[in-house]
């Protein structure tokens, strides 16, 4: 049989990523720790021997076994994913890593370890405020995390250890770039949805396979030519995103996802990990200082969304789609500045509030397509 | 619904039946005083009051201003504004609230005259946020400051460690002492600004001793409400807490809180309860429903009376070394996160300060509760639109459950009447008093 290589493979991997990752576990003997959100550094699990999951959830399912613990006014993708834990789908993580993004992440850090204790676990605090004295405090907490997985696994995080890691995601980052410019060409050479698989991917793969799989990727996107007409061009701004159904729904009305503004996303991968001084400080540059989430209090004023008309600039967008996941009150609060913002602008912004089902049918659907004819027009 | 179920609370205390007469005094004073450009700082639950006072600021609590526009019922009128304006009804409705007022107020350039107090919250000439407890208290701020008022705004960040971090390890209390404190020296630099003032710690010591006096009575008239009959119920408690928001480090705050401890400690000796006769002894949780704290004498119809509650409980742990002042907030806030993480900080979201009365929720604190309060049963206020506080309920039902205690987890809001059913929770009330009834009939 023909080896699947490639798009292909990441959308093999996105399909089934706990078997991938229990063959990683068995090949290696090396502990599998999953995590959530983006502030607790990946490569400091890996530099410690183990193995980094990125933990998703499974859009639409009932939470009924994550009711039992937890209230239902609450992020549906936070109880969506303890669901998956308490359902005994995940127990092939030996540790737990949650960073202090949002309030309902960091409550949920408290109440899975109950319930549901695993042999590490790991609360990874972050400031709110980017002042000095939280930089200090984001460092030491990367200390504290290292420690903590050190006695875990066995293994020191030398920084010699660690800059390979980092030096490994760079690539990856270095070459996901790539890939990101042939979104720019108009139509764009590759599909949103193709470009979250490979993301996707990239929270389940060692970085080196990831990087091999993103070379193969990008020799495939290279051969492509444009084979039809441009269509509307489209940012996604939003809250969480690990599932490439919501870029199909809006390439499915008639628009293409040409760049993003989402937790996995370009903002994970559009700058290195300075490698050339103290690696906390890389570390915390990249992961705290620069990392673009609502739950960082950037301060008011407009200032703080500047980036996203930078790249809708860079991306020729022509509108931008926000998916906002009920009770995310980090994105509902920065919604309407936001809009306010964009609309100066003159771009034009559809708000899709959705209880993270990506249901394809319906009303959501709806309003995509009526929002790709508007930008077509 | 219609405003008609809504019922004002009845109060049980003298002492804080004297409110009447002497907060619009207090207040009267404040908005004399904005007539002479004094700087006003919008602030957030979370700031240290005392710091207010030491800088002799006027200011304001949006927070509380959301209570008492829910408790006569305008908030909805500025809540709707905000929705109008993008907001979404799932978002904390103190918040809503605020932004649909400063929405009127900044289109019409006057303030909405739904407003509750004289001249409403006032033209702030400084925000002062707070990541405590909860994002909308950055976020509502950082909106503010860019839809409504150029101002400068300064939230701060404190943090705890979670339950299972030991916070007795010297390097985690340094780890996080050296957060609470760094971000509260920038605090004061702001502060210091933004006045033009200069901290003057001896001021700040004062203040913060008569503030402690002041907690300590408050305190110690919690624990008086252990005695049986309950001398003390929830319209009262919610009430008492506003003397300390706004007169804190004040003499008038100490006597206020002080005649209530005595009021109540007679209540105690002459065996006067607040029902006629009390059959249930319940805690409450959440946020109450500013619009109708009648819900309390509701409950108390049925000789069912709280006799402790969870959220704005004041704790017992301000009792620091004020020598050094800041150094005194620092402790202060840091032996509050470690007492409070004794007690099992699994459900426990951010730091709680003792100087501005956090809740607890879902913790080992509760089977003493039970014991010392002897509770029969918890009634727990799902708030749709407040996740902080609700945030825990359910854990702390099933923890409830297993020592065989049993709640009522009702849903609606703190503020925004539109998602109370007066019909629905009478039901559940009434199925709820029946269990209680049928238990202790079968002697529990
Ligand atoms: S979607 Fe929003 S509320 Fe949910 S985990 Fe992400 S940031 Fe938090
Ligand atoms: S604790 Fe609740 S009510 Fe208070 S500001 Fe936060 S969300 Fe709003």
């Amino acid at each position: 049989m023909h080896k699947k290589s490639g798009l292909d493979r990441a959308a093999a991997i996105a399909a089934q990523p706990e078997a991938l990752v229990m063959d990683l576990k068995r090949q290696s003997g090396r502990p599998v720790i999953g995590y959530l959100c983006c502030f607790a550094p990946p490569e400091i699990i890996s530099a410690a021997g183990a193995i980094p999951y990125r933990i998703t959830g499974r859009p639409g399912e009932p939470t009924a076994e994550a009711d039992a613990y937890m209230e239902p006014y609450g992020c549906t993708y936070v109880r969506n994913v303890f669901t998956q834990g308490l359902k005994g789908r995940l127990d092939f993580m030996d540790g737990l890593v949650i960073s202090h993004s949002c309030d309902m992440i960091q409550r949920l850090y408290g109440i899975w370890t109950y319930y549901h204790p695993l042999s590490y676990s790991r609360l990874f605090n972050v400031p709110h405020q980017v002042t000095p004295w939280a930089g200090r405090f984001f460092k030491r907490e990367l200390d504290f995390f290292k420690e903590s997985l050190e006695q875990f696994t066995g293994q020191a995080v030398t920084d010699e250890r660690l800059r390979e890691e980092i030096a490994l995601t760079n690539r990856n980052r270095a070459l996901i770039r790539d890939l990101y410019r042939y979104r720019l060409e108009n139509p764009p050479l590759l599909k949103g949805s193709e470009m979250l698989s490979l993301l996707l991917a990239g929270g389940w793969l060692p970085s080196g396979d990831f990087n091999v799989l993103l070379t193969e990727a990008l020799a495939e996107v290279k051969k492509r030519a444009p084979d039809r007409p441009a269509r509307p061009r489209i940012l996604v701004w939003g809250s969480l995103l690990d599932n490439i159904a919501f870029y199909q729904m809006i390439e499915e009305a008639g628009g293409d996802v040409v760049a993003d503004d989402t937790c996995i996303g370009f903002r994970l991968f559009e700058k290195d990990i300075d490698l050339s001084g103290d690696l906390n400080e890389g570390l915390k540059d990249h992961y705290f200082v620069d990392f673009q989430c609502p739950r960082t209090d950037r301060g008011p004023g407009s200032g703080r969304f500047e980036y996203i008309l930078e790249r809708a600039r860079e991306y020729n967008v022509d509108g931008i789609v926000s998916y906002i996941i009920s009770f995310c009150d980090p994105h509902k609060f920065d919604y309407p500045d936001l809009r306010d913002y964009l609309k100066e602008a003159a771009l034009p912004m559809l708000l899709i509030d959705d209880n993270y089902s990506f249901a394809p049918a319906g009303t959501i659907q709806t309003r995509l397509e009526a929002f790709t004819e508007l930008l077509a027009r | 619904m219609s405003s008609s179920e809504m019922k004002r609370a009845k109060r049980h205390l003298e002492t804080t039946r004297k409110m009447k007469d002497m907060l619009p005094r207090f207040f009267m004073r404040m908005f004399e005083r904005r007539f002479s450009n004094d700087p006003l700082a919008w602030c957030m639950v979370g700031v240290p009051p005392e710091l207010l006072k030491a800088f002799d600021l006027l200011w304001e609590w949006p927070e509380n201003f959301g209570t008492i526009c829910a408790s006569r019922l305008v908030a909805p009128d500025f809540i709707k504004v905000a929705e109008g304006d993008g907001y979404s009804p799932e978002l904390c409705t103190y918040v809503t609230n605020t932004m649909g007022y400063c929405k009127r107020w900044i289109d019409s350039g006057e303030f909405p005259e739904e407003s509750p107090m004289p001249g409403g919250m006032g033209n702030p000439s400084m925000l002062l946020g707070s990541g405590f407890l909860c994002e909308p208290r950055y976020k509502w701020f950082q909106a503010i400051a860019t839809r409504f008022v150029d101002v400068p705004v300064y939230s701060s960040d404190p943090l705890a460690p979670p339950w299972d971090v030991d916070p007795h390890d010297p390097r985690i209390t340094a780890h996080y002492k050296d957060l609470l404190r760094e971000d509260l020296h920038g605090q004061v630099e702001f502060l210091e600004r933004h006045t033009g003032r200069k901290l003057d710690l001896g001021e700040l010591r004062e203040i913060m001793a008569l503030s402690h006096k002041a907690l300590a009575y408050w305190r110690d008239t919690l624990y008086l409400r252990q005695a049986v009959p309950c001398p003390m119920g929830s319209t009262d408690y919610f009430s008492a807490i506003i003397p300390q928001m706004y007169m804190v480090g004040e003499e008038e705050a100490v006597d206020f809180y002080r005649e209530m401890y005595l009021e109540v400690k007679d209540r105690v000796e002459r065996k006067v309860g607040i029902v006629e006769e009390e059959k249930y002894r319940l805690i409450w949780f959440g946020l109450p429903p500013w619009f109708n704290l009648g819900f309390f004498n509701y409950l108390e119809s049925f000789g069912a009376v709280f006799a402790i509650e969870s959220t704005y409980n004041v704790g017992d742990w301000f009792e620091v070394e004020l020598d050094d002042p800041l150094e005194a907030i620092v402790e202060r806030a840091w032996v509050r996160a470690v007492k409070m993480h004794e007690y099992g900080t699994e459900a426990m979201p951010e730091l709680c300060n003792p100087a501005v009365f956090g809740g607890f929720v879902g913790s080992d604190m509760l089977d003493e509760a039970v014991e010392q309060y002897h509770l029969d049963g918890a009634v727990m206020h799902l708030t749709r639109s407040c996740r902080a506080v609700s945030f825990g309920e359910v854990h702390t039902r099933n923890r409830l459950a297993k020592i065989g205690v049993p709640s009522l987890i009702f849903e609606s809001d703190m503020a925004d009447p539109r998602l109370w059913s007066d019909a629905q929770i009478k039901t559940r009330v009434h199925a709820f008093i029946e269990t209680l009834a049928g238990r202790n009939q079968a002697g529990k």
